[in-house]
């Protein structure tokens, strides 16, 4: 019993090595940008964007995901700064954020660390009350549009603007097909509970 | 929320998208027109919500068949009703007809009554939906008894659990994570209402949970998902503001 755990024992530490060493190889084109993020951010040398998964503050690290299988680890001083949060540990898991760092890929040092803003909306895309009042005397046939109401469904059903259609913002993959038109040109819009 | 529909609605190849985003909060205040479902008003009546249904149509009419809990109010008399209409001016209100009614809707709203709503597609909408209709001699009173919604905690309850917290007991945070990093309630953990169904393994089945938001609203939205789940919860029905030092302030709705 005890050497077959010795010889698992060897195995995983070899194995270990192994996935060290190969993950020293590929240092150099290690990405630095999660997927999603790239939509809107080019890839920048000495910029990590992810997600967070943890800081360590006992060594001092920021764990940033990049990837399904990556996670950067950084390393951090009192110096950092930090942009949309008070501090390190108000910021929460999964929350989107970008670091700037000094040194190499191997011994990466956070300089500033940025959380993502909450969204802003480009002020062509806002529709305000008074055209949406009358939008909605016209009705979305004869205006051409369709208005749906992002909220959780019993919101919905509670009282929402006439004609409106639900699709919950948290359904919509699932909801795309029924609820969007078939032409991808007509007007659509969606609307909130503002704050809830 | 719509603000990220929009951007997957742009994402999936839509090229006129656009975003209302006063929302509803601007629209309910200006007094435009609010239209209800049929599987709302059935919850109110199952649950025993208290609410105050108004049947807009002629008493004959009514006698006929009425959605049970209703009130006959027909339209011609509506505008000297004032008096007869409940002095909590934020009663749920559900009026109906044979279709939507939006003068009886504007005469109720215009008495300040901020959550009053027309029924959509009138009783034919009801009946289709599956509804009942009782026969014989409606109400002509109207009462209105506020009673608390299933599964909300008293402000009270929440703050000493708040203020002392329990081992039993876990506080949560429904708001979206950028809301939760300004400012949480001491102790309590972060998953956004959206999130809860697919994030249930992080939550203790053996502990009553206690949801709130800014407002209650996505607060119940939580609380429904985790009671359907089978967890032990109650939620906080009501407005609550906090600072970046957990120093929070609960006003009632």
């Amino acid at each position: 019993m005890v050497s077959r755990r010795l010889s698992v024992l060897i195995a995983a530490s070899v194995l270990t090595m192994v996935l060290i060493t190969s993950v020293g190889l590929s240092f150099a084109e290690k990405p630095t940008v999660l997927k999603p993020c790239v939509q809107c951010h080019q890839p920048e040398k000495d910029l990590v964007r992810g997600t967070l998964v943890s800081v360590t503050e006992k060594f001092k690290t920021i764990n940033v995901q990049v990837g399904q299988k990556l996670v950067w680890i950084i390393t951090y001083g009192d110096d950092l700064k930090i942009t949309g949060a008070d501090k390190l540990s108000a910021i929460s898991k999964d929350k989107e954020i970008g670091i700037r760092f000094t040194g190499d890929e191997k011994k990466p040092y956070a300089v500033s660390l940025t959380v993502k803003p909450p969204a802003k909306v480009a002020p062509e895309k806002l529709v305000s009350l008074e055209e949406m009042v009358k939008l909605v005397a016209e009705g979305p046939e004869k205006g051409n549009f369709l208005l749906v109401d992002s909220r959780p469904k019993p919101r919905y059903l509670e009282g929402h603007i006439p004609g409106a259609v639900s699709q919950p913002n948290d359904k919509f993959e699932e909801l795309m097909a029924t609820v969007l038109p078939a032409e991808k040109d007509k007007l659509v819009i969606f609307y909130c509970g503002g704050v809830t | 929320m719509s603000p990220d529909s929009a951007r997957r609605a742009e994402a999936a190849g839509y090229t006129k998208v656009k975003i209302f985003h006063d929302g509803l909060p601007a629209w309910k205040k200006a007094g435009n027109l609010m239209v209800s479902e049929p599987a709302a008003l059935q919850d109110f009546i199952e649950k025993d919500i208290a609410h105050v249904l108004i049947d807009l149509r002629d008493a004959d009419a009514a006698r006929k068949g009425f959605i049970p809990g209703a009130v006959s109010l027909p339209a011609k008399d509506l505008s000297t009703a004032k008096d007869r209409f409940p002095a909590d001016k934020s009663a749920p209100i559900v009026l109906y007809g044979d279709g939507i009614d939006s003068d009886a809707f504007k005469t109720v709203r215009g008495w300040g009554y901020k959550d009053t709503s027309v029924l959509s597609g009138g009783v034919n909408a009801w009946t289709r939906h599956g509804g009942k209709l009782e026969t014989g001699t409606p109400g002509t009173v109207i009462s209105y008894v506020p009673k608390p919604r299933p599964g909300e905690i008293s402000i009270e309850e929440f703050k000493a659990i708040a203020e002392k917290g329990s081992p039993g007991i876990v506080i949560l945070d429904v708001r979206d994570a950028d809301e939760a990093m300004s400012g949480m309630l001491a102790g309590a953990i972060n998953i956004p209402a959206g999130d809860i169904t697919k994030r249930l393994k992080d939550l203790p089945k053996d502990k009553e949970i206690i949801t709130y938001c800014n407002t209650g609203l996505r607060a119940e939205s939580a609380y429904e998902d985790l009671k359907g789940a089978g967890y032990k919860v109650m939620f906080l029905n009501a407005l609550i503001q906090i600072d970046k030092d957990g120093k929070y302030e609960i006003t009632k709705k």
